[in-house]
């Protein structure tokens, strides 16, 4: 039998084709049905525990796992669908996992996002027959620095073990005592401190794993959730992140199977705020004057035809590049150009899921041929220029334009004794701002929306999440006025939205066989290779 | 009771030596059995169909014959000395009293499967049968009969011996492999089957301690021989723990057939104190209960206490007399599951402990009419449900002693009900307020 044999078989009567070797949930999944499931997960092995997949496989005597059951040639599945013995499989496993579960959804973080609470409405939705004390267990135990436990809570899915035994391979987490007295442990002597620990809160189907960090901040239906990129590094992790009053209040890995599973590390979990400056500015300012913008652009009009040196931060968006190199090699096509970008260690288990730059969209500049190959030796160099050459003008794009670790006074003292030094960013607190003689507020990266292009050259939509001030503008505009000033504006985009949509028409993305374009949509869903 | 084949000897003091033991023809069988051409062996085995005497009673011959020959992966053997099913204390005797025939099975068994190692799970309550099962296996090694050349021949192997930590689940097999793992015993999902992937995902052989004990007597006469004691599709003799409210409690060796009335007359001594039987618990305390009326012409093999409504299992044989409380008895057994349960699970974990909260209200008297159905119906939603055995037979001896006896239910609810219902800390470890 090859390896990609394809196997035929129906479910609830419709018919799907997948290879073999597939499970039944995931065959379900083909024909856009959900086997509904707690503890099986598609990167974790399989333990079949919940029960909560059970399906009925017409000739087998009893009841199958849609998690551990392959699909067999023109098996015939039936589930809650066309099955009432499924139905009643369903009901019976969410009352027997009600019975010892606390009905505390009214301080419980998961309501609103719960596994129990969403099939026990639609699959189960009776008042429960037990009538007893139910089983109490610890509550509030921290497993490490960023994870809470509530062992009542727990449904015993054991995804979280699993995570730490097959993912990281830190096994922190174990199942103690038996029976409806087991809990979920940390085994002797460990706590679960590894890069990717807040994953397991993810996994975890119920209220039973919340992160310290988040624990009873907000409901979740007071806030507004985005699917978005996490631009903590090139992994280009996806996320969903939950925006109550402006302020980041929880943020989700969103399972991607091509690019981070459902994994996200702690780090850019849990780092999401310092891309969200302390203060902000709002001003267009020239040596600490205010001033309007159209009077910065005349301003910065200098920089046409001479050798400026460019540092760009690697959070600008695919767009915000794509006008920085049109705008340079129209009118200062000589100038250096150079991304934020330096390598560092990583341990084992953070390589399984961070890339060693801090750059989350290095990579579309060196796409676009802004930058070379070796993004790292680019900044360098121009790290080394800007401080030798006096005579040029610095033009520092996004608040990491220059990494924190190199802002040091030779260079500050550079940047203040250019001929011109130009800030488009947005932290009022920096260095950069502190120096630069020019400055325009730009937005951050949750502030638009564009294009990331991770590591492997994925291209992914990277959305708004928080409002931006009025008067501001994304780089990739602020670079199309200063053409406009010029007397050629490049893109006609006024929104960010129109920004993509004209960038995906342009030449840097080809069409496919048929003639057609990549939409946002095409983007949206898993990401784009080219 | 005509033909002893495992209990054979053990009046002996001596026969638990290696010396003893040989002296009686010990070890005769494995001479012989190293001899023949290990698919002869399991022929011999299918041919005296012995089945196996850890519960299930699947023919060993065809489970053998599971195991893949010629495999380039090792193959272990595991003995299942894990025996916890609550009134089944056979394997004891056998390991205290005649280990070495244990021993010679395994050797024996081992060839056929043309095993590497064997690993003997024992109880770990088992602490005398392990102390006089390790001083026979050291008696080998110091004989240098184990190991590179098992009595001299091409043939070598290592039996280890390890100790449980008190878990009745790891009796079932692939819990006990996880356990032998050093992994937390829980059973695992099949497929994969031991043959195929067993104890560290090499192909694996497991066997109950008597079943293995069987061998050596039916290399040496013969599994037609062996097929002929016994009835049909019972063959051989089987060891019978006897309990309860009898006046000879003990370990038996009958012929399999044997008729359970005579049993408890002549063996078993009659009832105690000239009392009368209520019931009987023919195969362990996980298969259903017969009722007094029922146990007239009623046998001890597989297919006629099948036929009666229950099963032999492993023959752990207890009599229940007129005296015995069957709501007290039902919440004993239900004490013993839901402590047991792995917790794997949902419907074991969670239905288990459910139901001997119920029947512990019944016990105490806070019971329901509605509370009997409601039993059933949990009972019928664990079994079937689940990824091991546990509860399919856990509801077994519930369902039968709710049909059997419900007059007892009934007159405790009535008794002392009162209309309403006020939560109640019983057993386990619900402290506390309720919510």
């Amino acid at each position: 039998m090859s390896a990609n044999e394809m196997i035929t078989l129906t479910v609830d009567g419709h018919e799907v084709t997948v290879p073999k070797g597939t499970n039944l949930i995931e065959a379900a999944k083909q024909l856009g049905k959900e086997i509904p499931h707690y503890c099986y997960h598609s990167s974790l092995s399989i333990v079949g525990n919940c029960r909560m997949c059970q399906v009925e496989v017409v000739g087998a005597p009893k009841l199958m796992i849609g998690c551990h059951t392959q699909v067999q040639p023109d098996m015939e599945v039936k589930t809650q669908v066309t099955s009432e013995k499924v139905k009643a499989a369903q009901e019976s496993t969410l009352e027997m996992i009600l019975i010892n579960h606390p009905l505390d959804c009214t301080v419980c973080d998961q309501a609103g996002h719960c596994k129990l609470q969403d099939y026990h409405f639609e699959y189960n939705a009776k008042p429960s027959r037990f009538i007893e004390n139910k089983v109490q267990k610890p509550k509030a135990v921290p497993l490490g620095p960023t994870v809470m436990l509530d062992a009542e809570r727990c449904i015993m899915c054991t995804r979280c073990i699993r995570f730490c035994d097959e993912v990281t391979g830190t096994g922190e987490l174990g199942m103690a005592n038996r029976g409806d007295r087991s809990t979920i442990t940390i085994n002797p002597g460990k706590e679960l401190s590894n890069p990717l620990s807040g994953s397991v809160v993810d996994l975890c189907p119920v209220g039973a794993l919340t992160h310290k960090e988040w624990r009873f901040n907000t409901r979740i239906w007071y806030t507004k959730q985005t699917d978005t990129i996490c631009p903590g590094c090139s992994t280009g992790c996806n996320v969903k992140v939950a925006v109550r009053d402006e302020q980041i209040v929880q943020v989700k890995a969103r399972q991607n199977d091509l690019v981070n599973k459902e994994w996200l590390c702690d780090e850019g979990r849990y780092g999401f705020n310092r891309f969200i400056p302390e203060q902000t500015f709002v001003d267009c300012k020239k040596d600490g004057e205010k001033i309007a913008i159209k009077d910065a652009l005349a301003q910065l009009k200098v920089i046409k035809g001479q050798e400026n040196i460019f540092f760009l931060a690697p959070e600008l968006l695919l767009e915000d590049f794509y006008l920085i190199k049109q705008f340079i090699a129209q009118h200062c096509p000589d100038s250096k150009v150079a991304v934020a970008y330096r390598k560092r260690e990583l341990t084992s288990v953070e390589a399984i899921l961070i890339s060693p730059d801090y750059a989350a969209n290095y990579k579309s500049a060196e796409f676009l041929g802004l930058i070379s190959d070796n993004p790292g030796k680019d900044y360098e160099e121009a790290l080394a220029a800007a401080t030798a050459s006096p005579d040029k003008n610095i033009i520092l794009v996004g608040d990491r334009a220059i990494l924190a670790e190199d802002q040091n006074d030779q260079l500050m003292a550079a940047i203040k004794a250019a001929p011109l030094s130009a800030l488009i960013g947005t932290d009022a607190n920096s260095g950069l701002y502190a120096n630069a003689q020019l400055s325009i507020p730009s937005r951050s990266i949750f502030q638009k929306s564009g294009l990331l292009t991770n590591k492997d050259t994925r291209f992914q939509y990277s959305d708004n999440l928080i409002a931006f001030a009025p008067g501001t503008h994304p780089e990739w505009r602020v670079f199309n006025l200063l053409a406009k000033e010029l007397g050629s504006q490049i893109v006609k985009a006024n929104s960010d939205r129109e920004m993509t949509l004209e960038l995906l028409a342009s030449d840097v993305f080809s069409a496919d066989e048929s003639g057609a374009k990549p939409t946002i949509r095409d983007i949206k869903t898993a990401g784009l290779s080219v | 009771m005509t033909q002893k084949i495992l209990l054979d000897n053990i009046e002996h003091d001596d026969h638990a030596t290696l010396a003893g033991y040989q002296s009686r023809e010990g070890y005769q069988g494995l001479k012989k059995a190293l001899g023949m051409k290990p698919a002869e062996i399991i022929d011999e085995v299918k041919a005296s169909s012995l089945r196996g005497r850890g519960g299930a009673g699947f023919p060993t011959g065809l489970k053998w014959s599971f195991v893949p020959t010629n495999s380039e992966k090792p193959v272990y053997l595991i003995v299942n000395a894990d025996e916890s099913e609550p009134g089944t204390f056979k394997d004891r005797l056998l390991m205290e009293r005649n280990p070495h025939l244990l021993l010679e099975g395994i050797l024996c068994s081992a060839w056929a499967l043309q095993a590497e190692k064997t690993f003997i799970y024992i109880r770990g309550e088992y602490a005398y049968p392990y102390v006089c099962l390790k001083k026979a296996l050291q008696e080998l090694y110091d004989q240098g009969l184990l190991g590179k050349s098992v009595f001299g021949s091409d043939f070598s192997h290592d039996i280890l011996i390890h100790r449980g930590a008190g878990a009745y689940i790891c009796g079932e097999e692939t819990a006990l492999m996880n356990s032998l793992e050093g992994k937390k015993g829980q059973p695992r999902l099949k497929p994969p089957f031991p043959a195929g992937s067993g104890l560290y995902s090499m192909p694996t052989n497991i066997n109950n301690v008597e079943t293995i004990a069987n061998i050596p007597f039916i290399i040496a006469k013969g599994g037609e021989a062996f097929a002929s004691i016994g009835v049909e599709n019972s063959t051989g003799t089987k060891l019978v723990s006897a309990s309860g409210h009898i006046n000879k409690p003990g370990v038996y060796e009958v012929e399999m057939g044997y008729p359970m009335l005579d049993f408890i007359n002549n063996e078993c001594g009659g009832i105690l104190n000239g009392g009368k039987v209520k019931c009987v618990i023919a195969g362990g305390s996980s298969t259903p209960v017969l009722r007094a009326d029922e146990l007239e012409g009623v046998n001890l093999d597989y297919d006629s206490l099948k036929a009666a409504g229950s099963s032999l299992g492993c023959a752990g044989f207890m009599v229940l007399d007129e005296t015995v409380d069957m709501v007290e008895a039902l919440l004993n057994l239900t004490h013993f599951y839901s402590h047991e349960s792995c917790g794997q699970c949902t419907p074991c974990r969670e239905g288990g402990h459910w139901i001997e909260k119920i029947v512990g209200r019944i016990a105490t008297g806070e019971g329901r009419m509605e509370d009997l159905d409601l039993i059933k119906s949990v009972c019928s939603q664990i079994a079937g449900h689940t990824i091991c055995a546990f509860g399919d037979t856990m509801v077994l001896p519930y369902k039968s002693i709710l049909a059997k006896f419900p007059e007892e239910f009934e007159a405790k609810i009535k008794k002392t009900a009162t209309g309403f219902y006020q939560p109640l800390n019983f057993i386990g470890n619900s402290a506390g307020d309720n919510h």
